[in-house]
């Protein structure tokens, strides 16, 4: 292996050393000499999913040949899942949206005619203009949003900070915001898990090999740590556990609560960490003791049995290093957030707090921001999507209880326009039929996106956007554990007219900014004043008016001034042919067949220097009236009805959500979802695998074909998310599956306004 | 008709109007159009295939021959069938069986061409086939012996045949006996390219290459009781009757052994239980094409009919022949089938699938097309020779 | 150079994530199509008995693909001599002379062999020779991508290499070693 390695190494470093600054301008002069000399290798990262794995493209000829890993990089550790292999597909995507487009139909029909960007940009101008001067220059009637990504702060600027809407939603309600604020509020910070440094792993619901996350799940593989998984549904994770316990759904908080329980009742405990850290101990003790969660009440509630609960609990407090996993994408039902906190707990009450194998805070690099002047809007009016919710996101808000507002008009003033970058709301979250009436609600709905999703057919005007191999981000810093810079490089141009966002944000600002200050200028006494004392350019300039003020210099510009002034040109130059940048990075240790070791054991950020307490109570929590701590009610028991089933979902290893579902090569793996149904009760209702079932739920129905097996508890369902997409334009797509969102009930939690997407109770009926 | 030194007798009155000219019996309309429509089906399915390759197959991965490779097989055996027939008389010089010798080496040469007309159709790339047969041959490759040997055997035949054409029995002789050995070696190779599969326990070993001349054998008096009944309208004189009964005695006999065989193969296959083996075995005994094609028509009903008649029947025959005709076509085709029923991949790839189980294979209508475009050539050619050439004894 | 290239796969973990398909298929142009593949994954045995007892140890993932027979089939049964053993020891096909018998298809006992259309030949895995190893990579595209890193590549003749070590250290099988096809394909205990 050392003679391939080395040879392997001088590929590398050659190639790299050829691709330092990628442009197009070579000429690929025969097919059959693809020597080394006509290949470059572009460092990138990958955009398939959330995880952003970094990469090596191979460009032949101006042509993405392959996607390679990257190993340099920390947190993918030199892998690439299939999708991020599959990514190849998704800039040579034949369904890609190629041009501005406006529409000439009806909502939803996908009629439209190809515009220029400049026509694009004045069609939304007169609609913003007229509706921001009906709304007296309340800038909150624009809502905006956009999913997960690298550029959405800068999108935030652009609507927020420079527009001045205060309206800006995204997937965190529909997605982690329980999570992320259950651990924020506990424990002072939202942390990181170290998987590959624990050697007792507790998983619940989450699916770490179905749904990869980097480097949990690659860590996971790599590291001979004991797993427990619990799921109503034995996964590919539940496949590889050491021990599977199937539980029913909803019901990992009474598991916890136990396990909370046991550790108190026989001090299994960590005490001199309890001792050191933990504030209301006393009241969690009481709480948990006086509600009796012992094992045999636990058994009722999870169908585990009550010795395997106390087998696994003495276990957990008796491991060195014992994890209990936080989750990801959690929201499942009404309980969530105390869901998340118990886990939380159970991790404190361990010791599993800033040491091997725990939550870690770290020591992620701090990127310096660069300074941009707000606008200031006095008839802007704030955000209601958060009324009625104890906590929620300040950032990204609680979508549901903004669509219903909205559409309910209960919100406090109308809402009346709507950019959509990103974010597949018409297939994201649950209740479909509630979005598409929002949408049709509005004046003006603008999609910025790479594909004509469901959401992209509801859209008046669509703008094309690159792709992540088309573009260069902003620089972005992984991980607190092992941390490191990570940069997007442009490994091709962008194709057809597509843009980059900060391009078609530049685009717009030019047009958008200096009408809406007139808008403003006539409702606003503030600028006003201010004009009469500065003249309208210096107030225009001075109050942070242009909309164009961040993109001045382009992106390569930006990052290289940055990183450069910051960590140096060593960095800078790491970042432009590595892709990733860490303090290891030349002296990463191979530890096996290409796995790599990247900071060593004893220079990873374990300690902490900040004070932090362990949170037992909230009292804001028991003032609005909610549990100070978790706790368990009888309506969380699961129960239903003799013929009905509680509804599930998650995913395919081959897919992210909707956004990877056109993708032609992961169609091959899984071309549309099927229903999971538990055999035995499959057999007593005569239904075999492939027939056609309907599944009704309280506001829809859908019709799928049927997967009886053994792998799925007996009164539940699952299917997985992402397919049933209605955009015709999707070619690969269309009519393949069921929507998941066309029937899951619209309920959300109060502590954080994310949705519940596992309280829906449904009927089944073969077709 | 005269091209240099080479002779070719052909019949005075042959001509376009002799070929058309034959009795408008409702029998010979019958034939006559279903051969026009089986001609074609060939251009039909042939210009699907050139426009879809194999697409318009229904050949898979698992299942990567098909019907054409099973027609080919059936007229390969065929020509094999008559070249032994045809042997009996002016090889072996058994005097009663020389007035069909003419008839069946003729016979041997249609039956290989329309096997060559409906392969060439199958294999992707006939032409890269005969020029790397020559450059690299495979000499590990039964499949090479088998063609090349078959190239030969084809050769020899012909010659065989024009020397019989001139009546010089002392070259046909030395012709024929070496075109029958090489038939015989290119003969037990096709069985060899099954007998090779080590991979499939059903088909590897030696039953194969015996199998294939004794069927070969039986196809061939098949054929001729067929061609005689043809060739003298059912009305026999007493030395074509004693020729006939002698090849029916002959026949009972060889099917008396095929059945053995069969028997024992079936037998060692299923005994035991052995994996891979026995449950195709059982697999195949309960397929119809097996039972009713294989076993009834292909040997029970004409080797019964034969006993009860006691080899007096001829005429019978002629249509009990038919009978073992269809037999052997499913012989063929089950060969081709069976040795591919259990898939070498047994998991699932993909969770939405049920294991694998037995590969299903049904022809397409490209396949049947080209494949009865093959019988038709075979007997279009078969009749135009009847015209051309005097293939009755000559005294 | 001359190498003995060889793969041996700690099988047991992987997790049927499809990254090596996946890879594999966009290395070497694979035809789209499910069926077109050079490798692909087994799922070995089933969940047995009950949701609330589900025996799950019978289940296991086998990555499957051509086993690099040292004795191989294929290579004796086709017709025209198209299939040779390279000096890297893979067994190659010389495209030119394939004529499509599908005879190696027949003989071979993995079902490594599928038709590439495109080329209009008989394909399967070659240890990406005419991709990967031609550019002078020394990884498989499958090899390189897996998230467990359970495929290992190299040289059976250098002692020295990671595969020959593993191959030293741990106990392995052959697929259908009955045949006698001395696959170079090894799955490790």
């Amino acid at each position: 292996m050392k003679k391939i390695e080395t040879s392997r190494r001088r590929f590398l470093q050659g190639s790299v050393a050829l691709c330092v600054y990628a442009t197009s301008s070579f000429s690929f002069t025969s097919k059959q000499n693809s020597s080394i000399t006509t290949i470059e290798n572009i460092p990138y990262l990958c955009n398939m999913c959330r995880n952003k794995c970094a990469g090596f493209a191979r460009v032949q000829n101006n042509t993405i040949t392959k996607l390679n890993p990257n190993k340099y990089f920390p947190k993918s550790r030199n892998m690439l899942c299939p999708k991020g292999n599959a990514g190849i597909q998704a800039i040579y995507d034949k369904d890609r949206l190629k041009y501005p487009l406006i529409r000439i139909g009806n909502r939803g029909d996908g009629r439209y005619k190809r515009v220029t960007w400049d026509e694009a940009y004045e069609y939304i101008k007169d609609k913003l203009v007229t509706i921001i001067d009906e709304e007296k220059d309340n800038r909150s009637t624009i809502a905006y949003c956009n999913g997960e990504g690298f550029n959405k702060d800068e999108y935030i600027k652009f609507f927020g900070s420079k527009l001045g809407s205060a309206n800006f939603l995204d997937e965190g309600s529909i997605c982690l915001n329980t999570k992320l604020g259950a651990t924020q509020l506990t424990i002072g910070d939202i942390g990181e898990m170290d998987v590959a440094g624990s050697d007792y792993l507790i998983i619940s619901g989450a699916n770490r090999y179905e749904s990869l996350i980097t480097p949990d799940s690659i860590d996971m593989i790599h590291s001979k740590q004991k797993l427990v998984v619990l799921d109503p549904r034995c996964t590919v994770t539940a496949l590889k556990a050491d021990e599977y316990l199937p539980l029913n759904p909803g019901t990992d908080l009474a598991f916890c609560l136990s396990m909370i329980y046991i550790a108190i009742k026989e001090k299994l405990y960590n005490e001199t960490y309890v001792k050191e850290y933990f504030k209301d101990f006393d009241k969690l003790q009481k709480h948990i003791l006086k509600n009796n969660y012992t094992a045999s009440w636990a058994e009722s509630k999870t169908h585990i049995p009550a010795k395997k609960i106390e087998q696994i609990s003495r276990e957990f407090f008796g491991a060195k290093n014992p994890l209990y996993y936080l989750g990801r994408r959690s929201v499942w039902a009404q309980n969530d957030f105390q869901l998340r906190r118990a886990m939380v707990l159970i991790n404190a009450l361990a010791g599993s707090v800033n040491r091997k194998g725990g939550i870690i805070f770290g020591k992620p690099f701090v990127l310096k921001q660069e300074q941009i002047n707000e606008a200031f809007y006095n008839n802007s009016q704030g955000r209601f999507d958060l009324d009625g919710i104890v906590y929620g996101s300040q950032k990204g808000g609680s979508w549901l209880n903004f669509r219903e507002k909205v559409l309910t008009k209960k919100a406090p003033y109308p809402v009346r326009a709507m950019f959509i970058r990103k974010h597949n709301i018409m297939q994201n979250m649950p209740n479909i039929a509630k979005t598409k009436e929002m949408l049709n609600g509005m004046d003006l709905v603008v999609v910025l996106d790479t594909m004509p999703s469901d959401t992209a057919m509801m859209a008046d005007v669509i703008l094309p956007e690159c792709t992540y191999l088309e573009r260069e981000d902003m620089v972005v810093s992984f991980n607190r554990l092992e941390p490191s810079l990570a940069l997007r490089n442009k490994v091709v141009e962008p194709l057809y007219e597509s843009r980059s966002m900060q391009d078609i944000l530049h685009g717009l600002g030019r047009k958008l900014s200096k009408p809406l200050f007139a808008v403003s200028a006539k409702y606003d006494e503030d600028l006003q004043e201010s004009i009469e004392e500065l003249g309208a350019k210096n107030a225009f300039k001075e109050g942070g008016y242009d909309f164009t003020e961040l993109y001045q210099n382009s992106i390569e510009q930006r990052n290289k001034k940055l990183i450069v002034s910051q960590f140096g040109l060593d960095v800078y130059t790491s970042l432009k042919t590595k892709g990733v940048w860490h303090p290891y990075i030349g002296k990463q240790k191979e530890l096996y067949n290409d796995y790599y070791e990247y900071y060593p054991k004893e220079k990873r950020f374990y300690t902490v220097d900040r004070k932090y307490r362990v949170n037992c109570y909230l009292g804001k929590l028991e003032k609005s009236g909610f549990d100070p701590m978790p706790t368990w009610h009888s309506h969380y028991d699961f129960k239903l009805s003799e013929d009905s089933f509680r509804l599930i979902t998650g995913r395919y290893i081959t897919s992210t959500q909707t956004a990877t579902t056109n993708n032609i090569m992961l169609k091959e793996f899984q071309e549309k979802n099927h229903l999971w149904i538990n055999d035995r009760v499959a057999k007593k209702l005569d239904i075999k695998e492939g027939d056609t079932l309907v599944i009704n739920s309280p506001i829809e129905s859908v019709v799928i074909q049927a997967y009886p097996t053994n792998k799925i508890a007996p009164q539940v369902l699952w299917f997985a998310h992402g397919f049933g997409t209605e955009s015709e334009e999707l070619t690969n797509a269309y009519g393949k599956g069921a929507s998941d969102n066309m029937i899951i009930e619209d309920k959300f939690e109060k502590i954080y306004g994310c949705a519940t997407m596992h309280e829906t109770n449904v009927t089944i009926r073969k077709l | 008709m005269k091209i240099g030194p080479i002779n070719i007798p052909l019949k005075e009155d042959f001509s376009l109007k002799s070929i058309l000219g034959f009795e408008k019996t409702p029998m010979n309309m019958l034939v006559a159009v279903l051969t026009l429509a089986f001609l074609a089906m060939f251009v039909v399915g042939v210009a699907t295939y050139l426009m879809h390759g194999h697409h318009a197959y229904n050949v898979t991965r698992e299942h990567p021959w098909g019907l054409l490779i099973a027609v080919y097989i059936f007229f390969v055996v065929s020509s094999t069938g008559f070249c032994i027939v045809g042997s009996l008389g002016d090889v072996f010089g058994f005097k009663d069986y020389m007035m069909i010798s003419k008839r069946a080496i003729f016979g041997s040469i249609v039956t290989i061409l329309a096997g060559f007309a409906v392969i060439a159709f199958e294999i992707g790339h006939p032409v890269t086939m005969l020029i790397y047969n020559v450059l690299s041959p495979g000499l590990t490759s039964a499949i090479w012996w088998m063609g090349t040997l078959y190239g030969i055997y084809l050769t020899f035949m012909i010659v065989e045949f024009y020397f019989l054409l001139n009546n010089n029995m002392q070259k046909a002789r030395i012709f024929g006996l070496i075109g029958l050995l090489v038939g015989l070696a290119a003969h037990s190779n096709l069985g060899g390219v099954f007998g090779f599969l080590n991979a499939r326990t059903i088909s590897n070993g030696v039953f194969y290459p015996t199998y294939f001349i004794l069927t070969a054998f039986i196809t061939g008096i098949y054929l001729s009781f067929i061609i005689m009944g043809f060739r003298y309208k059912m009305n026999f004189d007493e030395k074509t009757k004693a020729l006939l009964v002698g090849l029916a005695k002959i026949q009972t006999l060889l099917i008396a052994i095929l059945m053995f065989f069969e028997t024992w193969k079936m037998l060692t296959a299923v005994y035991g239980g052995m994996p891979n083996r026995a449950e195709v075995a059982e697999h195949i005994m309960h397929s119809g094409a097996f039972m009713y094609g294989e076993v009834l028509m292909g040997m029970l009903i004409p080797f019964t009919v034969m006993l009860l008649t006691k080899w007096r029947s001829v005429t019978t025959y002629v249509w009990t022949s038919v009978i073992g005709m269809v037999g052997i076509f499913f012989m063929r085709y089950d060969l081709v089938h069976d040795t591919q029923l259990k898939p070498l991949q047994m998991m699932k790839t993909h969770e939405y699938q049920l294991p694998p189980s037995w590969v299903e294979y049904f022809p397409s209508a490209t396949e049947i097309m080209i494949s009865l475009g093959g019988l038709g050539l075979c007997v279009l050619l078969y009749y135009v020779g009847t015209r051309a050439f005097n293939l009755d004894e000559e005294h | 150079m001359m190498a003995n290239y060889a793969m041996a796969f700690d099988y047991k973990l992987c997790i049927n994530c499809h990254a090596c398909e996946v890879a594999c298929k966009e290395e070497n142009g694979i035809d789209l199509g499910a069926k077109n593949h050079r490798l692909w994954i087994d799922e070995d045995g089933e969940t047995e008995g009950d949701f609330w007892n589900l025996a799950r140890d019978k289940i296991t993932f086998i990555q499957m693909q051509c086993q690099e027979c040292q004795d191989a089939p294929c290579l004796k049964a086709c017709p025209n001599g198209a299939i040779y053993i390279d000096d890297n020891g893979i067994v190659r096909l010389y495209k030119e002379k394939c004529d499509l018998t599908l005879a190696c298809m027949k003989a071979c006992p993995y079902d490594a062999r599928y038709i590439d259309e495109k080329n209009a030949i008989t394909d399967k895995c070659i240890f990406c020779a005419d991709t990967r190893l031609a550019r002078g990579e020394t990884t498989t595209a499958c090899q390189i991508t897996c998230p467990a890193k359970l495929r290992y590549f190299g040289d059976l003749d250098d002692e020295e290499s990671e595969i020959s070590k593993i191959l030293r250290e741990r106990k392995h099988f052959t697929l259908k070693p009955e045949l006698g096809t001395k696959p170079k394909l090894f799955y490790l205990e």
